[in-house]
């Protein structure tokens, strides 16, 4: 068990230095300037070269990417460029509304997907199966952006029931915010149900042929007992390891649902940070990012050891 | 129970009430909601802003939106009136200026309290005026032109010019990169607290959330009636909540659901929604908002040949290019002056160049100028949809006059830092707000902007512009300067457009402005 531990933390860390480089390179690679957009179009060139140097970006950069990496291995991401704040601070402000977002909308994606691919892979062929097929390309298909404005055009304009955008008023409960988050929550969870869908009808296909099935079916259990009880149990693997990693998923890819509901999260966060180079910002999110999502795989692995004893760890 | 059943247990338990859970949080979250104003008669107002403010400090940023919002805790010394005069703010009257232009004595109000609760006086005048002109972009401009700042007694201030310099009050006066009077001892860079005079305080920040402004109840309103920026102001909204809205269709369906009591720029598409919505919002229109303008480099490559860059300008319909950015002619203004009519600086000179949308002419000019099919590069983006949809237009035109052309669309951090190099470019696309004072705007007019235009035409239009502070005779010699700039074409002015935003029908008593500004305005 420690050895194992060890050696998938190790993994980790490889991954996370090379996304470390990975992101320090690409962010640089892109062309633009921080303190151009920063200082606006008044400025003049020794203005701009000025706040290039108070930033260190004047520097080669191998030698900005040293002095950021001596900075990351003391924990701390450095400091904004336009927000005037720890790159720690502006992700933790951030953290509320992503994770509420993203639990949500696994759930709302769980509960459709788990159940629609148990049916399809049931009634396999038939017009139910087909039907909850088609559903779930067209989920996959269509983009977040477009869903988002008419989910928001028919049950915020047209009914009321929801906002349109934001987080509740500043002084809101946290009642107010999750019902603030419900739209969101719905495109992401709609769209990311189309996954859930077909692995769930595949896994369980594998499953319901297996001969205990059978077995199970002639000691004459009822069909519901079979299925929910036999075949999908055994079916879970696959189903937990596509659920947790949508929720990697959407922790750092909640971007443009974000954007469009105008939700203070994480994905709102690099947008900006991407259009206007905050470098700190980006990096550090993105490396945040990266650590959460090797993290959330780590303990789906260990979470197979959970619902399927036949793993040892 | 046997450890290994209550073990077998445990995950049937959990799963079970985590469904159970999730189903219950769904269904209280699905509960329509209960608006905060439904308790009672509400005394705020929810503006959806452009996007977060990069900054509050409102010398660190040019930005419209940090003014906008900064406008109502910060004031300025002098502001501008409904006609775009300069009127005065902070100080009591017009200022005393010497014979020769060079001395502007300027007195304060007495009695305008501090947020901090003190009174506001000299010292903290000059403290903040010297601080904008060592940190704010415009400032370090204007600084160059002040010999001395002192206090004179409590409530005198004296600003002493190199040389007679006319747009000094005009550039004390502008709300974005705004030259604001703090306290003196609030002043830190960065700003750790934000102390005006405004008829608001600044409360609470939550960075993508909002910024709350609360009402100063000690407030010191002038007393003249209110008119643009000027006069009276009066907090009659206890709280303004400014949110950020970046996505523009967003704050289109949001002001469509009565969400906010203000939207700020509305994508012009939005307009027969907003106003078939059955009074849930009312479009609000700003005339000549701002211009699109094409900068030249003058420095290097094809466009350095002034014969060349006249021939682009021949090649040009702005017209349609505003047509193209713009779409419905109610947002747009195709005319050559700089000036709006009723500005002291309308002026037609050298408008016979505008629109010209000659091909004939152009090809022939730039054949005469030696032009021989070298590629002209444009630097555009998709950050405004009416700079890319303009420039694919330009590109056209150009090609018609047999003109070589390199569309290159890049994102506005990339065009911004593009920009400052010679070597990358020969026209880029912009705009700008649509500012009461030439020299405000575009950067151009100045020294060492983008396209670097520096000739001796110039020097000498713009010497005789700035040192002359007799209003009347500036309108003229503004016809001068724009004659120069149809000749040199350093820059082009494409047209006017209109800005487009919408406000709920419960707000009340709101004055269009290039600056949305709340005091005054009512929650019915």
């Amino acid at each position: 068990m420690f050895r194992y531990l060890a050696s998938r933390a190790a993994g980790m860390l490889v991954v996370l230095a090379i996304v470390a480089v990975l992101v320090f390179v690409l962010t640089r690679a892109a062309s633009g300037d921080p303190v151009s957009v920063l200082l606006g179009d008044q400025a003049t060139a020794a203005d701009i070269a000025r706040v290039q140097k108070e930033y260190g970006l004047d520097k080669p950069l191998p030698v900005q990417f040293g002095y950021w990496l001596r900075e990351v291995l003391q924990g701390n991401l450095g400091t904004s460029i336009f927000l005037q704040r720890p790159v720690t601070q502006a992700l933790w402000e951030r953290a509320e509304p992503t994770t509420l977002l993203a639990l949500m909308a696994v759930a709302i994606a769980a509960l459709i997907g788990v159940p629609c691919g148990i049916v399809s892979a049931v009634f396999r062929g038939r017009v139910v199966d087909q039907l909850f097929t088609g559903i779930a390309m067209l989920g996959a298909s269509i983009p977040s952006f477009w869903l988002g404005i008419v989910l928001i055009q028919v049950f915020a304009v047209s009914f009321g029931w929801f906002p349109v955008s934001g987080y509740g008023a500043p002084d809101a409960p946290l009642a107010e915010r999750l019902h603030a988050l419900v739209l969101p929550a719905t495109v992401l969870g709609l769209l990311n149900s189309a996954l859930i869908i077909r692995f769930t009808r595949a896994s369980m296909l594998d499953v319901l042929g297996e001969d205990y099935v059978r077995t199970a079916r002639s000691k004459g259990l009822s069909e519901s007992t079979v299925v929910l009880k036999h075949a999908l149990r055994n079916a879970l693997v696959p189903i937990v390891t596509v659920i947790g990693l949508t929720v990697a998923l959407m922790i750092g890819g909640a971007v443009i649902t974000e954007t469009v509901f105008g939700l203070p999260g994480v994905g709102n966060l690099v947008v900006s940070a991407v259009l206007r180079r905050d470098y700190p910002v980006i990096q550090g999110a993105l490396l945040v990012i990266a650590a959460i999502y090797v993290l959330i795989n780590f303990s789906i692995d260990l979470l197979y050891a959970v619902v399927d004893p036949r793993v040892k760890v | 129970m046997s450890h290994a059943g209550l073990v077998q247990c445990l995950p049937k338990l959990s799963k079970r009430s985590l469904l159970g859970a999730s189903l219950l949080a769904m269904l209280c979250a699905a509960l329509p909601s209960q608006p905060a104003h439904a308790q009672g008669p509400r005394n705020f107002a929810t503006l959806a802003m452009v996007a977060e403010p990069q900054t509050l400090d409102p010398m660190a940023s040019t930005a419209d939106l940090v003014g906008t919002i900064m406008q109502h805790v910060y004031e300025t010394l002098y502001t501008f009136d409904a006609k775009w005069n300069v009127v005065p703010m902070l100080a009591e009257s017009s200022p005393r200026i010497s014979a020769d232009g060079k001395t502007y004595a300027i007195t304060l109000r007495k009695g305008v309290m501090l947020h901090n609760g003190r009174e506001l006086n000299a010292d903290d005048v000059v403290a903040s005026l010297q601080r904008w002109m060592d940190q704010s972009p415009r400032g370090k401009a204007v600084g160059k032109e002040i010999e001395s700042l002192k206090a004179k007694g409590p409530l005198g201030v004296e600003i002493v010019l190199k040389a007679p310099y006319a747009p000094l009050l005009s550039q004390l006066a502008l709300p974005s990169g705004m030259a604001a009077i703090m306290a003196k001892d609030s002043i830190a860079s960065p700003l750790k607290e934000f102390v005006g005079t405004g008829p608001y305080k600044f409360k609470e920040r939550r960075p993508d959330q909002f910024v709350l402004l609360t009402r100063f109840d000690k407030y010191t309103a002038r007393k003249e009636p209110a008119s643009g920026y000027g006069g009276k102001r009066e907090a009659a909204i206890e709280e303004l909540r400014f949110v950020p809205v970046p996505n523009a269709s967003t704050r289109v369906e949001g002001a469509l659901a009565g969400q906010y009591d203000f939207a700020d720029l509305l994508p012009v598409e939005a307009l027969p929604r907003l106003e078939t919505s059955g009074g849930k919002t009312v479009p609000i229109m700003t005339p000549s908002f701002g211009f699109p303008y094409l900068v030249l480099n003058t420095k290097e490559g094809v466009a350095s040949s002034q014969a060349v860059r006249q021939a682009v300008q021949s090649a040009l319909g702005e017209g349609e290019m505003l047509a193209a950015g713009f779409g419905d002619t109610r947002f747009f203004v195709a005319e050559g002056n700089h000036f709006p009519k009723g500005s002291p600086f309308y002026s037609t000179a050298g408008t016979t160049l505008y629109n010209e949308r000659n091909a004939a002419k152009a090809k022939e000019a730039a054949t005469k100028a030696g032009y021989k099919g070298e590629p002209i590069r444009v630097l555009t983006s998709r950050q405004y949809d009416f700079h890319y949809n303009m420039s694919l237009l330009m590109a056209e035109q150009l090609k018609r006059a047999g003109f070589k052309v390199d569309l290159n669309v890049v994102d506005w951090a990339t065009l911004v830092q593009r920009r400052n190099d010679p070597k990358l470019w020969d026209i880029y696309v912009t705009h700008s707000g649509q500012f009461p004072e030439p020299m405000l705007s575009p950067p151009q007019l100045g020294d060492g902007a983008p396209g670097w235009w520096d000739t001796p035409a110039k020097k000498a239009a713009l010497q005789a512009f700035n040192v002359e502070s007799d209003p009347a005779k500036r309108g003229a010699l503004w016809g001068k300067v724009q004659q120069v700039v149809y000749e040199e074409v350093p820059y082009i002015n494409v047209g006017k457009f209109n800005g487009l935003s919408a406000k709920s029908p419960a707000l009340d008593n709101y004055q269009p402005a290039t600056w949305p500004f709340f005091w005054n305005a009512r929650i019915k």
